[in-house]
């Protein structure tokens, strides 16, 4: 159990940047997920804290001990690896073991240890299979067993879930809360999927091309993202942006407006903005008592519906004929969410409002957030 | 159902024979093997199969044919068949010359030289096979050309820098040079072979996957110590096949280990030394030489058979190992 304190961390390849100056702490205890698209860094930074990896400048500290050039094996770690890596050729017992023979613990410390490790992640009976036997769920407890077998300090996880099938992750996901729960030991946890990042931490990280873009616990992110990665990132369906510009009277764009008094907002007119709002921020006319504060009417034509079960996403338009493109949403689209038995069928008009109270404003130069929600 | 209704293609494989065509009985196995092509490859295996087994297996038959014929016989020994039967050869080797110790001394050169060159190709070929620096290849090319050269271009200089006298070296070796001693051997024969297993080794270690690595290193070893405990093991057919290679190698050297010794056996002179030793300044005894022969490839024989599935997979299945 210790705190994680990341100082100036920079690891640059050749020609490449991998984590640039990146600050940042852990507290004792907590569960920090590392977010992020894929080549974002994010592992990169977990490695320096391994020590697999040596950051080109700055320190790594655990638990207030400057640890930046000290093997993985005397950081007190212990690290859960997407491919699992179980060593092929021992089976259960000597895999959760290997740490423990390597220091030389008593052989009754390590049957102890073992089978305590072992029954938390419900492993009893299994001690001599070879891992070639066992199944990927059971092969990742394993894994886990293994890492939490040497009580570390911190507890690093890399993508854990990500190879196994989208049932047992649901499953794992909440085993691995319920771990830290009863480990109450300092956990980091990378993963590229923000439904994972949302579920499980105390705080997350948002990383994009090696640098912090936010740290916050999961629901500050959404409803307060730093900047428009989060604001993009966080979520899922992404939330709408509208490029444009701030005028005397307001927002104004190609396709939407929006009045309100720029300075009570904190921008001045000329300004490029981007207006943000989510598709559960948007409503349909009849409903718009549901919003905090409801905005104008906007005139929409219905695009495609892809209906979820519990909830049917609607993709609009400003008006007829405006061109879309496969890999993301264009000027005068817009995606809104409604409540499964709403009358929406494609090609309708229909009118919409969004709600003002939750409405985020980004400075379309520096991408930085304005203000969250119209005052 | 007449004849009518079938699929053409069907009637067609229907008529095995045609009986308009008149053929030679060659054409007639042509024709055969070539409706029933698995035949054909049964038939070449079986002659391929005979021909190695021929090839290989014959020279010891006849080196056992000339083995068991008393020495004044040897003028009768024919193509197939012994000269006479006489065992005893098997035990005069013992008794006139001490070719145990031949025997012993090759073996010995033979295992000490395979565990360094193990050691040290594993761990260069942990360098050139898991580590990314400048000039990697160029390196490894370097290594690589020392294999290239003839070991005859390596004697002279070998030669005059062991016999050259190290004052470090007086206590311990006799008149505080290497010749004579099985340093001498075992320092050049290694240096030669180490190329090929790190060769080898290279190819196996590169297809470890890293998370195993770093698991080990994050688990509490070094990364030597991930080397020998996770990555060695997982490679063992590739470690079985290269050390096989390496002692048979050395085991059956001759030139290096004839040079560095004066012959004599207390001077660790190697097995095939001793062989020739049969050989007298006005008679050769054949026989003796041939029973020799039959005894120096038994400790081989053994080591192969041993670890034959190692490395029959380490040479198949080592291109496509997870």
């Amino acid at each position: 159990m210790a705190q994680v304190k990341l100082e100036n961390v920079t690891k640059q390849y050749e020609d490449v940047t991998a984590v640039d100056d990146m600050n940042l702490e852990i507290k004792d205890g907590e569960f920090v997920t590392f977010v992020g698209p894929s080549g974002c860094g994010k592992s990169t930074t977990m490695e320096t804290i391994a020590g697999l990896t040596i950051p080109t400048d700055g320190g790594v500290y655990i638990g207030n001990e400057n640890v930046t050039r000290k093997p993985p094996k005397d950081r007190g770690i212990s690290m859960v690896f997407q491919n699992i890596a179980l060593f092929p050729h021992m089976d259960v017992y000597d895999n959760i073991s290997f740490g423990l023979r390597l220091r030389k613990y008593d052989q009754e410390e390590i049957d102890q240890r073992v089978e305590n490790a072992a029954d938390v992640v419900q492993l009893e009976g299994m001690m001599d299979r070879m891992p070639e036997e066992m199944s990927g769920g059971q092969r990742q407890r394993v894994a886990i067993a293994r890492a939490i077998v040497r009580n570390p300090r911190v507890f690093l996880m890399d993508e854990p879930l990500a190879n196994l099938d989208a049932e047992l992750r649901v499953h794992m996901r909440t085993q691995l809360q319920r771990l830290h729960r009863e480990l109450d030991t300092t956990i980091i946890y990378v993963t590229h999927d923000q439904a994972q990042a949302m579920t499980m931490s105390d705080r997350i990280a948002v990383i994009n091309s090696g640098e912090l873009m936010q740290v916050d616990p999961p629901l500050t992110c959404y409803n307060e993202p730093n900047n428009l990665f989060v604001a993009g990132f966080i979520g899922s369906p992404s939330m709408n942006f509208v490029e444009g510009q701030i005028t005397n009277s307001g927002f104004e764009s190609e396709y939407m407006d929006l009045p309100f008094d720029p300075e009570t907002q904190g921008v001045e007119p000329g300004q490029d903005v981007t207006l943000g709002i989510r598709p559960e921020d948007v409503y349909l006319e009849p409903t718009r008592n549901q919003a905090g504060t409801p905005s104008k009417t906007y005139d929409m034509v219905v695009d495609v519906l892809e209906p979820m079960g519990d909830e049917v996403f609607v993709f609009l338009l400003a008006e007829r004929g405006i061109e879309t493109s496969a890999d993301e949403m264009g000027a005068g689209q817009l995606l809104m969410s409604v409540e499964p038995d709403a009358d929406v069928q494609a090609n309708q008009d229909k009118q919409i409002v969004i709600d003002r109270d939750r409405v985020h404003l980004f400075d379309s130069e520096t991408e930085q957030a304005i203000t969250h929600g119209l005052k | 159902m007449s004849a009518d209704d079938e699929h053409p293609d069907l009637a067609a494989m229907e008529q095995v024979q045609e009986p308009d065509l008149d053929r030679g009985p060659v054409e007639a196995w042509a024709a055969k093997m070539i409706s029933n092509p698995d035949r054909a490859y049964r038939a070449m295996f079986y002659t391929a199969t005979v021909f190695f087994l021929v090839t290989t297996l014959f020279p010891f038959y006849w080196l056992f044919m000339v083995a068991i014929t008393p020495g004044r016989e040897l003028s009768e020994v024919g193509a197939l068949t012994p000269g006479g039967f006489d065992p005893t050869s098997f035990i005069t080797i013992f008794t006139r010359l001490p070719f145990h110790r031949y025997v012993f001394n090759s073996f010995l050169i033979a295992t000490v030289a395979t565990v360094i060159v193990l050691f040290v190709a594993s761990l260069a070929g942990y360098v050139f096979g898991r580590l990314r620096f400048r000039g990697k290849n160029a390196l490894l090319l370097l290594v690589l050309v020392t294999s290239f050269f003839p070991p005859a271009a390596f004697f002279v200089p070998l030669n005059r820098l062991f016999n050259t006298q190290v004052a470090v070296l007086e206590p311990i070796m006799s008149e505080g040079t290497l010749y004579n001693t099985p340093y001498a051997i075992f320092i050049p024969v290694s240096a030669i072979f180490l190329p090929l297993s790190i060769f080898i080794l290279m190819t196996f270690y590169s297809q470890i996957p890293d998370g195993l690595e770093d698991a080990a290193r994050i688990e509490g070893t070094t990364r030597v110590g991930a080397l020998f405990r996770v990555i060695v093991p997982l490679s063992a057919p590739g470690v079985a096949t290269a050390g096989v290679l390496t002692f048979i190698t050395v085991y059956n050297e001759y030139f290096f280990s004839s040079l560095m010794t004066d012959g004599r056996p207390e001077n660790w002179a190697p097995m095939l030394e001793g062989i020739l030793a049969f050989q007298g300044q006005y008679e050769v005894d054949f026989h003796l030489m041939a029973a020799a022969s039959i005894v120096a490839v038994l400790p081989v024989a053994i080591l192969v058979i041993v670890a034959q599935e190692k490395i029959v997979s380490g040479l198949t299945a080592g291109a496509v190992k997870e």
